[in-house]
């Protein structure tokens, strides 16, 4: 037996098996117990001759191991590609759930002022009027304090008409300085109508320390605008008026839907008014026990509802607690 | 194009074409004279734009003012801002000619006023010989662009002085009151007046009328009465030029739902000062337009407050602005205001400021307002460290496992027509019947909003909502509860598949035990610790629901403060199936309650997984399937762990419930 020759014809057959059966039928011809090589393995009687056998036994055996892992993965590929189908198909659909509006816009106000350093407060929606109005500087006469305004159960008891009675009770409870956002539930005594429900959310922010500066308050609320409606967002300030802060100035945001040239949303002015602050007054800081000389603070407030609308499109409240989930998917 | 919008085109007009029109007043909007055609004064040429002749094209700012500042409601109070704004001098209103003659002309009108608190100033001046008639041009087009209607020179000029200085007037005809006097009083009980828009209101004691010798003739500052307005034939006018106290008028004007111009500055509370400028600017143009002449005067006042003095610092101001404004320019601001400033900085405040101007904080808002936009973004410098609370962070767990287990929230009112607890908190007005009681559980908002959501055609749905309830009594307010409720499209599986994905998620193992509500499918409600799960009742919607509520405070209570490590790797678990068949008021949470008792803590789970019903268990009986695995996390079990476990399992079941273990 030749050697070379042997193995030049085995090689050019392993070569031109084109199935796993055609191998496995070579393989038994060239290394199957009655194969000429292991019949020469078996009666090899010098060392020499014995390795050069062994050796091309060797290497026929990778050779066989290589070519058929090669044909087995062609075969997959073969079977896997008959199995190709329309991809654009959708898939299995987990139920899904939708998380509401005003819960993603809530989540957004609460971590960016956890991120400036702000505690969030929930505060109680059933207030008595001494939080909610006497000790936020409106007098007996005040107009919100009528029945017209907000609903009461009974003559001192009231559904809050603002959050900002959970700061009056997070300042009594402490020392300043004090950083705090409330969110929340409040109620007027409104018509239903588009832009008008008569439970909606505010957030209104609380910031008493010494040193505190209408400048904080412009920069703590440009960072909030910024945040809500683009980086590129302006802020503007006039002046307002509020029993609770004095100075008092009114938010307005430049309009992120015309950049300023004037649409129906900003009623051509290029600014959207977004809700009321100031300094807090110096007698609602008396009021809790806080020196006005010692101390200063800013204070603000602004709708949810309104956040949500203007910056969503949303045409109508009543959306918000109609809760269609046609409407509800879309966030 | 008309005021109103019509379009003025050519048109055909008796069979010729007409390519204008001539208009009268009225078509104008100019004032009320539709008995012609506007003839103008000094023949203009035609084709002349009519806004070059009267002073029509002014622009109009449409300014918004605060309830503080009814000094602004006036444009000599606005000019005052403006000169400020741009350091300008702002002259004094022009009166020449238009004051009082003097004290010897005093008391030639009859004037009283019983009552000083709610009039503390009345000033009454009388005009013979006015000739009514149509204002000129000018002052009607100011009116016009102020908003209002001209209607004769008379009542035009307390108009135009109202919105010149902000202090309100009223003419009279003083030959229509009774004994030619005025009373400034309370009405009596059971008087009425017809007032010039024609109603007749009933007056009560706690109305400020201007009186006759008989009867009201006037509203006090919000409206007078027909049978004492000026006419065409008035030829004798008191003019009242008073001041009335703001509390009294804002009741009155609330009361009746009558808002005015007047009543409307009135109850923001108007200077008693600027009474005589306004008496002043008034007669002068009486004499001018009317031809009248000045018959006399009375005035009635209490004491006129005092200017207030605040002590004021301008470093106080700038450190609570955050600029440094130099002492000059904070004199300069407060001086062009009005308030007298002096070298040590007392603040003397004017009298149309009295009420808003008390304290420093007021004079620094002054300041600060006219600088607003320079005042620089700067945020806190000493501020604290800030997270959410525990029950936040775990509020927006249960959002997000609800989220997760593919539910969509909702937002349902607080208020309801109703309430299942008959101790529900109820507002005694409430805006209307169906938001009149706070709820004290959530069912009503999910049952109401899967039903809208179903009767639109909406499918798959899973609502829920994350919300407080109001629990009673009030003592004297309410407990405030955050409740997690929701509602399932399917029935019990779902909903309780839903409550067992929140219990994972926040690591509570529940227990179920088997309840009846009345909102419930009678067989299908099961209680746990923290609230409740079941089926509605059929009754209550269409289709199969599965809905349920969970109190927070209950829920957090028991979720665990910090999660230990437990080795369920190392040592791998023994499963198998073990299938008993017991009586069928057996729960399944009983026999595994049974076997936890039983087998220990190497029973590592024991999972129902099949219920059978049928012949090869027998009437009265069930057979419930369970998968189980035993680990221990110190050591591998052995068959023979195994077969002892399940041994103490069998016997216990057999025991309690006279359980069968099933091949």
């Amino acid at each position: 037996m030749d050697p070379n020759a042997l193995e030049t014809e085995a090689q050019s057959a392993i070569a031109a098996a084109s199935s796993p059966d055609e191998l496995e039928q070579e393989r038994v011809r060239y290394l199957g117990r009655k194969s000429e090589l292991k019949q020469a393995l078996r009666e090899v009687r010098d060392r020499e001759s014995g390795m050069t056998l062994n050796a091309l036994r060797e290497r026929l055996e990778t050779a066989f191991a290589g070519r058929e892992e090669a044909l087995r993965g062609a075969e997959l590929e073969q079977l896997l590609g008959e199995e190709s189908f329309d991809v654009t198909l959708p898939g299995a659909e987990p139920p899904r759930g939708h998380y509401h509006l005003i819960t993603q816009i809530r989540r957004e106000v609460e971590d960016i002022f956890v991120g400036l350093g702000y505690e969030v407060v929930d505060g109680d929606e059933v207030e008595d009027t001494y939080h909610l109005f006497d000790a936020l500087n409106m007098a007996p006469g005040h107009v919100t304090r009528s029945p017209l305004h907000t609903l009461y159960l009974n003559g001192d008891t009231v559904l809050r008409t603002e959050t900002s009675a959970s700061q009056i009770r997070v300042m009594e409870s402490r020392e300043p300085p004090v950083y705090m956002v409330s969110l929340g539930r409040v109620y007027r005594r409104d018509t239903i109508e588009a832009k008008n429900f008569p439970i909606f959310h505010q957030v209104e922010g609380l910031a008493v320390a010494e040193g505190i500066t209408l400048g904080d308050l412009k920069g703590t609320l440009l960072h909030l605008c910024r945040a809500f409606f683009g980086e590129d967002q302006q802020v503007r300030f006039s002046t307002d008026f509020f029993p609770f802060t004095e100075p008092s100035v009114q938010l307005a945001v430049s309009c992120f839907l015309c950049n300023g040239a004037g649409c129906r949303t900003c009623k051509y002015t290029g600014w959207i008014e977004l809700g009321g602050s100031g300094l807090v007054d110096p007698n609602v800081l008396r009021n809790v026990g806080y020196d006005p000389e010692q101390v200063s603070g800013f204070a603000f407030g602004i709708g949810l509802e309104r956040i949500a609308m203007l910056r969503h499109g949303v045409p109508d409240i009543r959306l918000f607690w109609e809760n269609d989930l046609r409407f509800l998917a879309q966030f | 194009m008309l005021p109103g919008g019509q379009k003025l085109e050519a048109a055909k007009l008796r069979g010729e074409v007409s390519e204008g029109m001539i208009l009268s007043e009225r078509e104008l909007e100019l004032g009320q004279d539709h008995s012609g055609i506007l003839v103008l004064d000094d023949g203009p040429e035609p084709g002349t734009p009519l806004a070059d002749v009267l002073p029509l094209a002014d622009d109009v700012l449409d300014l918004e003012i605060t309830p503080n500042r009814p000094d602004l409601l006036s444009v000599y109070g606005i000019a005052r801002e403006v000169a400020v704004i741009y350091d300008a001098d702002l002259a004094p209103p022009d009166v020449s000619g238009g004051q009082s003659p003097g004290p010897g002309r005093n008391g030639q009108v009859d004037v009283q006023v019983e009552d000083l608190e709610g009039c503390p100033r009345y000033i009454g001046r009388l005009f013979e010989n006015v000739a009514i008639g149509p204002s000129p041009a000018w002052l009607k087009a100011r009116l016009v662009a102020a908003g209002m209607r001209p209607i004769s020179n008379i009542v035009d000029v307390t108009n135009y002085v109202m919105l010149g200085l902000g202090n309100p007037l009223h003419a009279f005809d003083t030959t229509k009151l009774d004994e030619s006097r005025i009373v400034v009083r309370r009405a009596r009980k059971g008087e009425t007046i017809r007032t010039l828009d024609g109603e007749t209101r009933k007056l009560e004691p706690t109305d400020l009328v201007i009186a006759d010798a008989s009867k009201p003739v006037a509203l006090a500052g919000i409206m007078g009465s027909e049978d004492s307005e000026v006419d065409e034939s008035t030829t004798t006018v008191l003019l009242e030029a008073a001041n009335f106290e703001p509390l009294t008028i804002l009741r009155s004007s609330e009361r009746l739902g009558l808002r005015t111009e007047g009543s409307g500055r009135w109850e923001k509370g108007v200077d008693p000062y600027l009474a005589e400028t306004a008496a002043d600017l008034a007669t002068r143009l009486i004499l001018e337009l009317t031809g009248a002449s000045f018959a006399g005067e009375t005035e009635v006042a209490a004491e006129l407050p005092e200017r207030p003095v605040v002590s004021f610092r301008p470093e106080r101001a700038n450190a609570l602005i955050g600029l440094e404004l130099a002492d000059k320019e904070q004199r300069r601001i407060l001086t062009g205001l009005g308030f007298d400033v002096t070298k040590d900085w007392n603040v003397i405040v004017p009298t149309w400021r009295a009420r808003d101007v008390t304290r420093e904080a007021d004079v620094v808002e002054e300041v600060a307002r006219f600088h607003l936009n320079e005042v620089p973004f700067t945020l806190p410098l000493r501020r604290t460290g800030a997270r959410l609370t525990r029950e936040q962070r775990l509020r927006r767990l249960v959002e997000e496992a609800l989220v997760g287990a593919g539910c969509s929230e909702i937002y349902t009112t607080t208020l309801l027509p109703d309430d299942a607890d008959p101790n529900a908190l109820r507002l005694p007005t409430p805006l209307t019947s169906d938001q009149a009681v706070l709820r004290t559980t959530l069912l009503e908002g999910l049952v109401t909003t899967a039903r809208s959501n179903l009767d639109v055609g909406n499918e798959h749905i899973r609502l829920f909502e994350l919300a407080r309830v109001f629990l009673p009594p009030a003592d004297p307010r309410p407990e405030e509860h955050w409740r997690a409720g929701g509602i399932v499209q399917g029935g019990f599986g779902p909903a309780k598949g839903v409550v067992e994905t929140l219990h994972e998620a926040l690591k509570i193992e529940p227990s179920f035990e088997r309840t009846q509500l009345p909102f419930l499918h009678p067989g299908k409600g099961a209680a746990f610790e923290a609230g409740w799960v079941g089926e509605l009742h059929p009754e209550r919607l269409e289709g199969e629901w599965g809905v349920f509520e969970v109190d927070l405070p209950a829920l957090f209570a028991r979720v665990p403060e910090r999660l230990v490590y437990q080795d369920v790797i190392t040592f791998p678990a023994l499963r198998q199936d073990l299938a008993f068949s017991v009586p069928e008021g057996v729960s399944a949470a009983e026999l595994v309650t049974a076997a936890r008792e039983a087998a220990g803590p190497e029973l590592h789970e024991m999972r129902p997984f099949d219920v059978y019903r049928g012949d090869q268990v027998g009437e009265g009986r069930k057979s419930i399937a369970f998968a189980v695995s035993f680990q221990s996390p110190e050591r591998t079990l052995t068959d023979e762990d195994a077969a002892r476990l399940r041994e103490q399992i069998v016997s216990a079941l057999a025991e309690r419930f006279g359980a069968e273990l099933r091949a």
